[in-house]
């Protein structure tokens, strides 16, 4: 009896393996793509039957009977500069019941003394709660002039720590968390409060739309004139947050099946909120995290809920225009989705959390998990085998489909649903700009995010905790 | 191979059929941003005419320049009151704007059709058309057309208005409460009435009872017998303690007292507001215990309902600022402070 080997011929090994690691990149790229279009799909569809929206003018005579009280809550951390008109472009808001009670998270600069001296604030007390935790309070300033604004000054903790001190001494049954140095239509309140009035029994959560302002002017605390900025990088990312805001929210709020709300701007209700304990500390992902915690309450009570996602209401906010700063940001992003997906992981596909367990954790398995991973691993390798020559070119050209045509094909139809639904560029050269960026932004901006995130990976493997610096320029004013 | 061939194919197909959609929409925008001017254009020409002169030497304009005349009136409408805008409305409907209206009652867009509704129902000719809107197959539009039709007095009445509705299956907004608010403007026993229908779902009979908390203590012993009556159904019955607060009636005292004994928190709490609300001095000393509740809401409303009755609850804050318990300590000496400042 002889035994008998086959040993494989290498050529072929060679060709056979090369052509599994094309296959994995291909699929997974060819998952998101389809994941992508369907979520497209939602969102035209969650835009076409979206309620009817009352104009300006009747928005307010409609709703500020009814529009239940909001605490809007907006940590500060060294923001001497811009917190005077940060919140005084909140106290302009329009919305018939709300207070506005800035953070000062331990700020070492002059940031409350600012406050302090610029709205004539007094040291008070104030009977507040102690249900989610946070680092300890030095003291409440207000002025019976503008009763409207409380300011709580607390020790250092970071944004969850500080929105967690603002959730215990607001008294409203909806909070709204924001950055402070970001800006809110006037009207924003009133748009992003309509599911809490249209579903009062179900709704828990809902965002708003975040936009970018670099280029844009403001006054006294208002954008005046709508503009695109210069920067590349900054151009790029307004077709980013188009895609993010207009695609993915808009279609994960139409599934029920919505992960996160930007911390930028989100309207919660407190009940649910301090159920869960809050913002958990020791994530760079706290945004998402709560909604997370959100969902995983509600599912596990078995009751109804919704977590919706308004497109109207819209935030405005500075981005990055430098390399370092926005691969930083990138980076602490992916490690905050890595962060919240590892800690709830037994949500992914587990049917006892229904679509959210499905679609929500299965979008955060194949876009921020295995993502980043799969595509520079294809960038790397797919061109190089073909050039070596065990692929033969339909491979390569597979995989510059799933990464670069459909990709481009994607924002484009972005643009079209936001001029066909919203209409919000002015100009028509600004559309038509956006349209070449949406382009370009494949070859060469793409590649480099996905090295970001990559980095994010690193730094997630490594448990690096820190925010890094965001250095913002502040907004160009008239 | 073919299968990675087409994947390429299909992607430079998607791609093509992308750019050439966003061309398309922006010879569109190229084109509306013409359309725009004229409208202006048109806009500039008609205020004079719709804000001054006789209706009765006004003809009916063509067929551009009516939609321009219809946003125009709805905008000035929102703005005027009185005889300035009965007499705009004359002379809108003499430049044809009602017609045009009308016919957008029958656009496919929702959004069309609430704008006609809301802008139709301020012309009094049009009653019969926005009672047509109530069988809208959209839910907001019905919804637009009842709060327009409840601020009129030959508004239908409320039961027919929440059937049409389809509240509870279709409807649950908070614009209920405003509905029943308007209606019990002029027809407040015909609002009460709901909360003795059986069928009824609960959302209609708390907007109801919220509408009629806003009318004083008249339906105070009402409220007050229903908050009673809601003992099994602890997501309700806050609400009802809340409006019977908001009556400022002394008729719900007992009521309030038993809902500050209640095992849900949420109607201690809710019961120690409407303490606040009433004055209820008498409560002064149920509300005391509360102080050290194990729920913050129930502390915190019981602490500020002893702020609002007046001396007797400010030293009963007073006494409890000396307790031992640093719970009931803390919530009388920091609001004593809030009450101070």
């Amino acid at each position: 009896m002889t035994l008998e080997f086959a040993i494989p011929d290498p050529a072929e090994w060679m060709v056979a393996s090369a052509e599994a690691i094309a296959l994995v990149v291909i699929v997974a790229g060819l998952l998101q793509i389809v994941f992508y279009f369907v979520l497209l799909l939602y969102a035209g569809a969650a835009l076409g039957t979206r309620p009817p929206v009352p104009r300006s003018a009747t928005l307010w005579r409609r709703y500020s009977d009814q529009a239940p009280a909001i605490s809007v809550l907006a940590p500060a951390f060294n923001e001497e500069l811009t917190i005077v008109e940060s919140t005084r472009s909140l106290l302009a808001l329009q919305y018939p019941d709300f207070e506005v009670i800035v953070i000062n998270d331990g700020s070492k600069d002059g940031t409350l003394a600012r406050l302090v001296s610029e709205f004539g604030l007094e040291q008070v007390d104030r009977f507040v709660d102690r249900s989610v935790e946070h680092a300890p309070i030095r003291g409440f300033y207000a002025s019976p002039r503008l009763p409207r604004l409380l300011v709580v000054d607390k020790e250092n903790g970071g944004k969850a720590d500080a929105l967690n001190a603002g959730i215990n001494c607001s008294r409203t049954a909806l909070f709204c968390a924001i950055d402070a140095d970001s800006i809110l239509e006037s009207d924003a309140l009133l748009r992003v409060v309509r599911p809490f009035i249209d579903e009062p029994d179900l709704t828990i959560a809902a965002g708003g739309t975040i936009r970018i302002a670099n280029g844009c002017k403001v006054d006294s605390g208002r954008i005046s004139d709508i503009k695109l900025p210069r920067n590349f990088l900054a151009l790029v990312q307004i077709v980013e947050y188009l895609r993010a805001f207009l695609m993915a929210r808009v279609g994960l709020g139409k599934m029920q099946a919505l992960t996160v709300i930007s911390g930028a701007f989100g309207l919660f209700r407190r009940r649910q909120v301090v159920e869960v304990g809050g913002y958990s500390h020791g994530t760079v992902g706290e945004d998402m995290e709560l909604v997370l915690k959100l969902h995983r309450l509600m599912r596990e009570a078995k009751q109804d809920y919704r977590i919706d996602f308004i497109a109207e209401p819209v935030c405005w906010t500075e981005c990055p225009d430098t390399l370092s700063v926005l691969g930083r940001q990138r980076a602490r992003w992916q490690r905050g989705a890595l962060e919240c997906f590892v800690k709830h992981k037994d949500m992914l596909f587990n049917p006892r959390y229904g679509r959210i367990g499905i679609v929500g954790f299965g979008h955060i398995l194949l876009v921020d998990v295995l993502g980043p991973l799969l595509e520079v691993l294809g960038y790397i390798l797919v061109p190089l085998l073909w050039a070596l020559g065990p692929l033969a070119l339909p491979w390569l050209l597979a995989f510059l489909a799933v990464t670069f045509m459909f990709g481009v094909s994607l924002s484009i139809a972005t643009l079209v649903l936001e001029e066909i639904q919203l209409r919000r560029f002015p100009k028509v050269r600004e559309l038509a700009v956006l349209a070449v960026i949406a382009v370009l932004e494949n070859f060469g901006y793409r590649q480099l995010s996905n090295l970001w995130r990559l980095q994010g990976w690193w730094q997630f493997i490594r448990k690096q905790q820190s925010w890094g610096t965001m250095t913002r320029k502040g907004f160009a004013t008239n | 191979m073919t299968t990675l061939r087409a994947l390429w194919e299909v992607s430079l197909a998607l791609c093509l059929l992308a750019m050439l959609a966003l061309l398309l929409l922006l010879l569109a925008r190229v084109l509306s941003a013409r359309l725009f001017d004229r409208t202006s254009a048109a806009r500039q020409r008609l205020l004079p005419l719709l804000l001054d002169g006789d209706p009765t030497e006004l003809e009916p304009l063509r067929k551009g320049e009516i939609q321009a005349a219809a946003d125009l009136t709805v905008e000035i409408a929102e703005m005027t009151r009185g005889s300035e805008r009965e007499a705009l409305l004359a002379r809108a409907t003499a430049l044809g704007v009602t017609d045009l209206l009308i016919a957008r009652l029958r656009s496919r867009k929702a959004q069309s059709r609430l704008d006609a509704v809301e802008a139709l129902s301020l012309f009094e000719g049009s009653h019969d058309y926005v009672i047509g809107a109530l069988d809208d197959r959209n839910p907001d539009v019905r919804l637009g057309a009842a709060l327009a039709l409840a601020q009129h007095a030959n508004a239908p009445a409320p039961i027919d208005i929440v059937n049409k509705l389809n509240v509870g299956a279709e409807e649950n907004s908070l614009l209920l409460v405003s509905l029943m608010v308007d209606l019990a403007e002029t027809n407040s026993e015909a609002v009460a009435g709901l909360l003795f229908e059986q069928d009824l779902s609960h959302r209609v009979k708390v907007a109801a009872m919220d509408a009629l908390s806003q009318r004083g203590g008249e339906y105070a012993p009402l409220l007050a017998y229903m908050a009673r009556d809601s003992g099994n159904e602890p997501e309700l019955q806050p609400r009802i303690f809340r409006a019977l607060g908001r009556t400022g009636h002394p008729a719900g005292a007992d009521a309030i007292m038993e809902g500050m004994a209640s095992d849900n928190w949420t109607v201690r709490a809710a019961a120690a507001e409407a303490v606040g609300k009433t004055r209820l001095v008498a409560a002064a000393d149920r509300l005391s215990t509360l102080l050290n509740d194990p729920h913050y809401w129930v502390r915190y409303r019981a602490s500020e309902a002893l702020l609002r009755i007046g001396t007797r609850g400010v030293s009963v804050l007073r006494e409890a600022s000396r307790s031992e318990d640093p719970v009931v300590r803390s919530a009388a000496l920091k609001m004593l402070a809030e009450g101070r400042a």
